[in-house]
């Protein structure tokens, strides 16, 4: 499904807790809800392998505008380690915001 | 997830298609990593999505025993390495000549492609890499010998999580993991070797990018000279990391050498270095 009307911040939060449970399969820590303040390296424990497929699925939920890939070669690799649920959700919320970001 | 059955390996491999198309033939990079650590994740976040918004054609894949592709308990010589990567050209690209771009050992696979296949390559852009002779065996088998020693005590990951953090501790212990369920350390230096009338016979331009602190900047001399048509590009007190630490220097430079040699299809913009 393709949907790229401007969610709210928690509307995408909701988003990319279903897609990070799914990448993480397995992997998911019990009885912990994912907020927006864990680093999804340190705290998710997802590989930067695992950071397509997080953006192959934002692509499919809100359409090819978001471009993760994109938005990830602009960062040091530092930045890239640290990368938290919350600029996930920036990233959604700003990247589908009208005039923000050219349809592809 | 894309997958391919390369020589019969289930191999994930990721094309980001140039974007918007200009109309004209896109040139074509093919992006092979290096090992342990690496994966096409290093590719992919960094140069391809810049690459395809400037016209390029992109396509990188995990080498077989590494990020998402299978990992076979043999079959791990270079030679095995070129013949995956021979065979995903075959079935992704067809026999138009790509541009190839290794980061580490993924140069050494582009260096021997092109000695063995020299009508497939247009030119390499090699990372840190350097062609498989006789003194790049040893030192990988020095390397190997020494990351075995290491990653076999228990302080040194704990030594790694302190110091670099989790997500180093963690590409350490995938490495790890590589090289105790696979013949790696024992095959892969072993080549087919290139001697110096194969390195002459390599007649593709290439772009030698080395970090001045890295692993190759000593032996690249010799290497340069027996190479017909290489330039080298050195980036002062890098270390071997030159990718992903500096994938936004490597993507100017990488973007100039394709404005150089494949313009066509390039965006003028995005070709501009």
């Amino acid at each position: 499904m393709t949907n790229s009307h401007v969610p709210s911040p928690a509307a995408a939060l909701g988003a990319i807790r279903v897609i990070l449970i799914k990448v993480l399969g397995d992997y998911v820590l019990d009885d912990v809800e994912i907020n927006a303040e864990m680093s999804l390296t340190a705290d998710l424990g997802l590989e930067s392998i695992d950071l397509i497929t997080v953006g192959a699925m934002l692509a499919e939920r809100y359409g090819r505008r978001l471009n993760l890939a994109a938005f990830l070669a602009e960062m040091d690799i530092d930045d890239v380690i640290a990368l938290t649920v919350g600029t996930l959700v920036e990233f959604v919320v700003d990247g589908l915001a009208p005039g923000l970001a050219a349809e592809r | 997830m894309a997958v391919a059955i390369v020589n019969d390996v289930l191999t994930h491999y990721e094309h980001m298609p140039a974007r918007p198309s200009t109309g004209r033939t896109a040139p074509k990079v093919v992006c092979v990593h290096g090992l342990g650590y690496d994966s096409l994740a290093s590719f992919y976040l960094t140069l391809a999505a810049p690459l395809a918004e400037a016209g390029v054609d992109v396509l990188t894949y995990d080498l077989r025993g590494h990020g998402r592709s299978q990992r076979p308990a043999t079959g791990y010589r270079l030679g095995d390495f070129v013949d995956d990567l021979r065979s995903l050209l075959d079935m992704m690209v067809g026999t138009e000549p790509v541009h190839l771009v290794g980061n580490s050992f993924g140069g050494t696979i582009a260096f021997s492609l092109a000695v063995r296949y020299p009508e497939r390559v247009r030119s390499i852009v090699s990372i840190e890499s350097e062609p498989a002779t006789e003194v790049w065996s040893a030192k990988m088998g020095r390397t190997f010998r020494n990351t075995v020693d290491a990653m076999s005590d228990e302080a040194n990951l704990a030594w790694i999580t302190e110091t670099f953090g989790s997500h180093y501790a963690r590409l350490t212990r995938a490495a790890a993991a590589v090289i105790r369920s696979t013949t790696i350390v024992e095959e892969v230096a072993d080549g087919p070797l290139l001697d110096e009338q194969a390195l002459s016979s390599i007649r593709c331009p290439v772009l030698a990018i080395l970090g001045g602190e890295g692993f190759q900047c000593d032996d690249l001399g010799a290497v340069e000279a027996m190479l017909p048509d290489c330039r080298t590009e050195v980036i002062d007190g890098q270390n071997h990391s030159v990718l992903v630490e500096r994938h936004q220097l490597v993507r100017k430079l990488l973007l100039g050498w394709l404005a150089e040699h494949d313009p066509v299809g390039l965006l003028a913009d995005g070709a501009r270095p």
